[in-house]
């Protein structure tokens, strides 16, 4: 029998080569070596990557989506993704450094981002910012690729203006579950949702609470505020992601409120996943928008192609976003399945 | 018997005492200290509760029902944490992705039915807390530096295998779980029944006695003979076994699992064990006392919420009972060893 000391070293030491094993077999590189045949050429350039980590469903797709779409072409790429807003300062910092062809930017922290690009400007590194966009301050300073957030608060409204009017409302009660509210994609979206409720004034919203963008926070506050405003007090509701309408219709269903239908809750949400195409399949969830990690993927990729090939692309595009209800799920569900 | 700072207190043994009556040994003498520490703790919640009358709604069944529902899933957590902190392991901070795992197990499985969906599930979050409770017990590991290498191993894992991408259902028999029997969720009846569980395993059974003994003082256990280790894994297994189910609620509310979706189920779960009065060193709190945590904390969010407070102020709130809790239990303990 092996004495203790001789088990703990051992049991590191076997850690310790695993590990080595998983760093040496599962380098999951994100570029290729080799163009295909037929395709642009981008060999010998650099991308660093400073996009969401591959914890954020979005984000996971959003990367796949994009490095398969430049493998062909050759382009390296620095997976140098994340979700916290200090690591990605500091790994902004190290692809200033690095001076790639290229930074390729998900913005975690407006604020904290707008000095590193400043600093990427003066060291001649171009940036292009996908999704959100940066701090006004440095809007001038770089290239995007920017999700219409208004577009998906007014694509929001318009699904529970409808579907209040569809149930032969002439008054209701609102309650909406923000993502996290210091985020410029959180009040752009409530910008464009404010903007389109303001047409029906006989819709009153009557909460606003800051989800984080928290499933379980989502279903937390809903419990408390449909318990606060009881069932006849409360006639719609917005949960700014799929992921927080969901728990919204879960706890409005344990709270005994009738979903949807002909004079149920109606929920809607501003960005697609496949749970929530489901729920909208299912007759529950009213509406959604697209906004999908796809999509994105592929005209960032695109734009990556026609600026390092020097075509010069305009220095801000916007995606074309969709609004998905039950009349149009069917078009969009292959779109929205795949997060 | 070597008290926790150091001193030797009475010699009794560890074996004969009986140290699942925890509440017994809180009823010393009290001292001016203690009685201004009762009194202290009296005009705190008789201001919480006009607080909570004057709220408009407060007092409704409703909103009982939204406070119960909302303490469910932190709580069934916070309930099976509650041993592994009498224990002395103090806390697991690899709790919300073990659930989350757990999760995505339940939801990946759904396909076999619900009921061996719900097994596989509650067998690997016991699996995967009880071998961190056996290194724990038997080699004597940190538990606070062993559980922040689990929870990294845990959700990188996660999101190597799942590749980040949601899991989704293939069938939907995990909606009964959502379901509210007699209008309170049945996650609230769970929470019951698990509390009821810890409860009367910690005070009637001679490996919840041995935890309260373990936790007092780790060393004299040892050397009293009691099995320390086997008993350790025992608190940290029931704990896997809360964990799973806290995850396959969450799954089930959720309908869907990313590596995300137990968010801030740590320190919640630990927040309500200590608001519960459990001390964080080991040997002293109760389960019931953790309900009683759970539930005071969700009422604090309720009132906040119901009075228009913003997240942000919630849990800075939550945040400033934890301390004060804590700073609480740290004097009466050292008052009681002076």
């Amino acid at each position: 029998m092996f004495p203790i000391g001789s088990l703990r070293s051992g049991f590191l030491a076997g850690a310790l080569g695993l590990c080595l094993l998983a760093a040496a077999c599962g380098g999951n590189t994100t570029g290729s070596s080799s163009p295909s045949s037929g395709s642009t050429s981008l060999g010998g350039k650099t991308i660093a990557l400073v996009g969401y980590g591959s914890a954020n469903p979005w984000g996971a797709y959003f990367n796949k989506v994009f490095t398969e779409r430049l493998a062909p072409t050759g382009v390296k790429i620095s997976d140098m993704t994340t979700m916290d807003p200090g690591t990605q300062v500091q790994k902004f910092n190290q692809a200033v450094a690095q001076k790639p062809d290229l930074i390729v930017l998900s913005i975690l922290d407006t604020q904290a981002m707008a000095v590193p690009i400043k600093k990427a400007a003066s060291a001649g590194v171009p940036v292009l910012v996908f999704d959100g966009p940066t701090d006004p301050s440095v809007a001038g300073q770089v290239m995007s690729v920017l999700s219409d957030n208004v577009k998906l608060g007014e694509y929001a409204a318009q699904n529970i203006i409808e579907g209040l009017r569809a149930q032969g409302r002439t008054s209701a009660k609102i309650i909406v579950l923000t993502g996290t509210k210091s985020m410029l994609v959180t009040q752009d979206r409530m910008k464009g949702f404010e903007r389109v409720m303001a047409t029906a004034p006989e819709y009153q919203v009557i909460e606003e609470q800051d989800a984080n963008w928290d499933p379980k926070l989502s279903g937390d506050i809903a419990q408390q505020l449909l318990a606060k405003h009881g069932r006849d007090g409360v006639q719609a509701a917005y949960g700014m992601a799929d992921y927080m309408a969901l728990p919204i219709i879960q706890a409005a269903k344990q709270a005994g409120f009738p979903i949807g239908g002909k004079d149920g809750l109606i929920v809607t949400s501003s960005n697609c996943f496949k749970a929530g195409i489901d729920s909208i399949k299912a007759g529950e969830l009213y509406g959604t928008a697209t906004e999908d990690p796809g999509t994105i993927a592929a005209q960032t990729a695109d734009y990556v192609v026609r600026y390092l090939t020097g075509k010069k692309p305009p220095r801000s595009e916007m995606v074309q976003e969709e609004r998905v209800t039950a009349a149009t799920v069917g078009q969009f569900a292959e779109q929205c399945g795949h997060a | 018997m070597r008290t926790r700072n150091g001193s030797v207190g009475a010699a009794e043994s560890p074996v004969t005492r009986d140290s699942g009556d925890a509440a017994g040994r809180d009823q010393r003498p009290g001292s001016p200290g203690d009685r201004y520490l009762g009194i202290g703790l009296a005009v705190a919640l008789l201001a919480l509760a006009v607080l909570a009358v004057t709220t408009h709604r407060f007092l409704s069944l409703d909103n009982a029902r939204a406070i119960l529902a909302s303490a469910a899933f932190v709580g069934i957590a916070a309930i099976g944490a509650t041993p592994v902190m009498i224990a002395g392991s103090a806390v697991s901070l690899a709790t919300s992705q073990t659930a989350t795992v757990v999760a995505m197990l339940f939801l990946a499985t759904q396909q076999l039915g619900l009921w061996t969906a719900l097994l596989i599930a509650v067998a690997a979050g016991v699996a995967l807390t009880g071998a961190q409770g056996a290194i724990i017990g038997f080699w004597g590991s940190n538990p606070i530096v062993l559980t922040i290498a689990a929870g990294f191993a845990i959700g990188g894992a996660a999101t190597w295998f799942s590749g980040g991408t949601p899991v989704n259902p293939a069938a939907r028999g995990f909606d009964v779980l959502n379901s509210a029997p007699l209008g309170l969720p049945l996650a609230v009846y769970v929470l019951l029944v698990t509390t009821a569980v810890a409860q009367w395993s910690l005070r009637r059974t001679t490996a919840g006695r041995q935890m309260y003994l373990i936790g007092e003082n780790r060393a004299a256990a040892r050397a009293a003979g009691l099995p320390v280790g086997r008993v350790t894994v025992l608190a940290w297994a029931f704990f896997g076994a809360c964990v799973s189910l806290t995850g396959v609620f969450l799954a089930a509310f959720n309908t869907s699992a990313t590596v995300t979706l137990g968010g801030t189920l740590t320190l919640d779960a630990i927040a309500a064990v200590l608001v519960g009065g459990t001390a964080i060193a080991g040997g002293r709190g109760s389960a019931v006392r953790t309900l009683g945590g759970a539930l005071l904390i969700a009422a604090i969010s309720d009132v906040l919420l119901l009075r228009g407070y913003s997240t942000g102020a919630q849990i800075l709130v939550k945040g400033l009972l934890v301390l004060v809790v804590v700073i609480a239990v740290h004097v009466r303990t050292t008052r009681g060893q002076r």
